[in-house]
């Protein structure tokens, strides 16, 4: 199926609950305490089973002992038969999914660090924050996830600015408006200053967890 | 303050400082011709048009003898089809690494970012856009290769599995691999690549290899949105070199001690370069434009094609013939290039300014001009050139050097 414009199959605080196989480009968001993400190319939602999603990604963090520890790891096959457990999934149309594989293979930016493994670059925590901003100073990092406030931001890259402020590029930004509805849209660029915005995380998307 | 200003004086005086309206009577393929045709040939120009836009395999010949206007007929079919790649090769003085020269005119034609598209669009063909789970990109380089490999091979059998991973890496490196993106990209646009710079990018030839210019040729023509017009000048000299020399003439070296009493070396040049033709008649979406000489030229390489190719003598179309001048043209031509010059010297409104509308010369000139030269026109313009240098260098009056043609004509 090819959607020329975003579906939201489910959404928590609208009450949308679209039944069906949907298959694309979907971000579903859940409603736990670290508030995890998951990506995925196909989603089943029934009423009876709940949602159905397989070989998909999920992004978020986890406490381990004293730390919090970001991981991204793939699903092979759940059910989520609680609802109360998804905030929202969205399929993103593939007019928007088509201008943001231009932007993966723009050649503005070719030395950009790629990670190998997922890791936290930014966590705002009062017991557990991270914070690898300074370290990677001016540096491009590839494959970034972040939550700011009620946005989820996936972009090609991010580059770290002299204020040491996250820029992302070439994003794709998954957010409610005031009234609580939801919205995509694409931007080539977003500048994300901390001590304005509510940024809560920063994940690195290791090479590994993408590629296999 | 000017209260009177004497325009025709000051015309004269502007020519006269060494500036010739007309400058040059050759047009080449390099130096763009901003000179529309004329009238009477606006006609040739529609039926290649629709020619052009009706079909996409076809070869075209257009005969005109010499200095009739056949590659100015070129900068007028590239200003009309402005919405087509039009490339010129001329094969007086390009026969050697062919495909390599066409592919650069096709790259310079064709421009950066219409070429990443189409290369870009070639890996996703390849499954290179692949979203892992619906988002990410990490394109397997290896996978993609294979892929294409696979899809290619058979279409492009002819040329080679050498040639063809050449062509599948340096696309894929260009596309997928960042790190060395820049030296791709120089590879793509046919730059010239030493050893070492080939063995990073895992290459075994550049572009100035014959079969891989080819190859990419194919890959870039067949896959572009926009088609393709190859307009190759001086056809007949395929045939000239061919043809028998005259027996008469004194051979100091005879080839036929290097290559053999059956075969000449013109005639191993002629036929590497017939079959160079015949292989870009296989590109799909080519159209292709040759200029000829003579009706006999044709004749000659319909049986050249009857001999060796005669599954392809059928995409050979009726010529079109580049007729002389009529008498109208000259004085349209004459106009034309002085409104240019008007233009040049910031000083348009002379169009318009004198009586007599061919000053500084008249329509009895121009009608001797035409007369003279037959309605070639080349040699029309060489006279038109001899004319303005009598004005600009003659200490005479121009009356005086007017009053000399109109004497010759009458």
């Amino acid at each position: 199926m090819s959607n020329t414009e975003n579906i939201i199959i489910y959404d928590s605080v609208k009450g949308i609950n679209l039944k069906g196989d949907f298959e694309g480009s979907i971000i579903t968001r859940c409603k736990d305490e670290n508030n995890s993400i998951i990506f995925s190319d196909n989603l089943k939602i029934s009423d009876s089973e709940g949602i159905f999603i397989s070989n998909g990604l999920r992004v978020g963090f986890e406490l381990i002992y004293d730390k919090k520890i970001a991981f991204s790891r793939k699903i092979e096959a759940q059910w989520y038969e609680d609802f109360e457990l998804i905030d929202y999934s969205i399929l993103i149309s593939e007019d928007i999914m088509q201008v943001y594989d231009e932007g993966q293979f723009s050649d503005a930016f070719p030395y950009t660090l790629n990670k190998l493994n997922t890791a936290a670059l930014y966590l705002d925590d009062y017991e557990y924050g991270i914070n690898h901003l300074e370290f990677f100073r001016e540096e491009m990092l590839r494959n970034p996830v972040s939550l700011v406030g009620n946005g989820v931001i996936v972009a090609d890259r991010v580059v770290i600015d002299e204020r040491i402020d996250p820029v992302f590029y070439d994003c794709l930004i998954v957010g409610r408006d005031e009234e609580g509805d939801l919205l995509v849209s694409f931007e080539p660029y977003m500048n994300v200053k901390k001590s304005l915005s509510d940024l809560k995380y920063i994940i690195i998307l290791g090479i590994e967890a993408i590629s296999f | 303050m000017i209260l009177f200003e004497n325009r025709k004086e000051l015309l004269l005086n502007i020519i006269k400082w060494g500036n010739n309206p007309f400058k040059k009577f050759v047009s080449t393929g390099e130096i763009k011709e901003g000179l529309d045709l004329v009238n009477s040939r606006i006609d040739l120009i529609q039926k290649i048009k629709e020619l052009v836009e009706s079909e996409t395999n076809f070869i075209l010949p257009i005969i005109g003898d010499v200095g009739s206007g056949k590659t100015h007929l070129f900068w007028a079919l590239r200003n009309n089809l402005y919405y087509y790649n039009t490339i010129y090769i001329s094969l007086e003085y390009v026969y050697k690494k062919l495909f390599s020269n066409i592919y650069s005119e096709f790259i310079e034609n064709l421009e950066m970012e219409p070429l990443k598209f189409i290369v870009n669009q070639l890996c996703d063909k390849w499954g290179a856009l692949e979203r892992k789970f619906g988002f990410f990109h990490v394109a397997d380089i290896e996978k993609v290769r294979k892929y294409a490999f696979e899809q290619l091979s058979d279409k492009y059998n002819e040329v080679g599995p050498e040639t063809l991973m050449d062509v599948i890496n340096g696309i894929t490196i260009h596309q997928l691999d960042p790190y060395k993106k820049i030296e791709a990209e120089r590879w793509l646009l046919g730059e010239l690549m030493d050893e070492k710079e080939l063995s990073t990018l895992n290459l075994a030839h550049d572009l100035r290899k014959g079969k891989n210019a080819y190859l990419m040729l194919r890959l870039l023509i067949e896959n572009s949105k926009s088609g393709t017009i190859l307009f190759i000048d001086d056809f007949g000299k395929i045939i000239s070199i061919m043809s028998p020399q005259s027996k008469q003439v004194e051979e100091i070296f005879d080839p036929s001690w290097l290559y053999g009493t059956e075969e000449t070396s013109n005639d191993i040049a002629a036929d590497k370069i017939f079959n160079k033709i015949v292989q870009l008649q296989y590109v799909k979406g080519l159209r292709i434009i040759i200029t000829l000489k003579s009706k006999e030229s044709l004749v000659d390489i319909r049986k050249k094609y009857k001999e060796k190719n005669p599954e392809l003598l059928s995409s050979i179309r009726e010529p079109f013939y580049l007729l002389e001048f009529k008498e109208e043209d000259i004085y349209e031509l004459y106009s034309n290039t002085m409104s240019k010059f008007y233009e040049s010297i910031d000083k348009s409104d002379f169009t318009k300014e004198f009586q007599n509308p061919f000053y500084p010369l008249n329509k009895r000139i121009l009608k001797y001009v035409f007369e003279k030269a037959e309605g070639n026109p080349r040699a029309i313009i060489k006279l038109l050139i001899k004319i303005f240098n009598e004005i600009i260098y003659s200490n005479e009056s121009i009356d005086v050097i007017l009053k000399d043609y109109e004497n010759t004509s009458s």
